[in-house]
């Protein structure tokens, strides 16, 4: 496995809060595949801006409510 | 396993296949007749690969037809750009390579052998990172 990156999210989170979306059904609102969405989530991967913007927006929070640094 | 990842084991697999097809044919007629096969030999491996993607990518989009209509997300687009990035390299060293055996030779057969085998093994090379990349934290 390559090196993690350092932004940590609440993604799962926000998702189980609001009405147990599905992995499936959060890919398709903001235009990436479910395993995107595993890979956010398990912290493989960090989505672009706009994506981090798109998350934070359909669960009506600001973006550094869903991502943060790691340590902080 | 996403769309993108099952086609790309299709593919290398596909490939991997026709392209020891393609050794074992180049190497066989250019046994029978002591010189290197002409390139007119990998008319038959083409076909093969034409074909043989047609039917795999018919079968994976009949299997997911909204995933294989769906553009590549950008996890995806990054992962395809850093294997194609590292396939362009592999392909221009054995471009080289294929040069150099024809500088030193002066075979255009084994040139053209030489220059296929490596777009054929760097294609698969670049089916297998995505695969890889796909799979791992970036």
């Amino acid at each position: 496995m390559g090196k993690r990156p350092p932004i940590t999210n609440r993604v799962r989170d926000y998702r189980e809060r609001t009405g147990a979306m599905s992995q499936a059904a959060l890919g398709e609102a903001i235009g990436v595949t479910r395993q995107t969405v595993i890979a956010i989530e398990q912290g493989r991967y960090s989505p672009s801006l706009e994506s981090a913007f798109r998350i934070a927006r359909l669960f009506g929070v600001g973006v550094e409510d869903v991502f943060g640094w790691e340590g902080e | 396993m996403s769309f993108r990842e099952k086609s790309a084991w299709a593919m290398a697999v596909l490939l991997g296949a026709a392209g020891l097809y393609y050794l074992y044919i180049v190497r066989a007629a250019s046994a029978a007749t002591g010189e290197t096969a002409p390139p007119q030999i990998a008319i038959l491996f083409v076909l093969l690969v034409v074909i043989g993607a047609v039917v795999v990518q018919t079968v994976l989009a009949v299997s997911s037809p909204k995933a294989a209509g769906a553009p590549a997300d950008e996890r995806e687009r990054i992962a395809g750009d850093r294997a194609g990035h590292w396939s362009g390299l592999l392909l221009a060293t054995g471009v080289v390579c294929a040069l150099g055996h024809y500088m030193a030779y002066g075979d255009g057969n084994a040139l053209f052998h030489l220059v296929a085998g490596s777009l054929i093994l760097a294609q698969i090379v670049e089916y297998g990172l995505e695969i890889f990349l796909l799979r791992r934290s970036f």
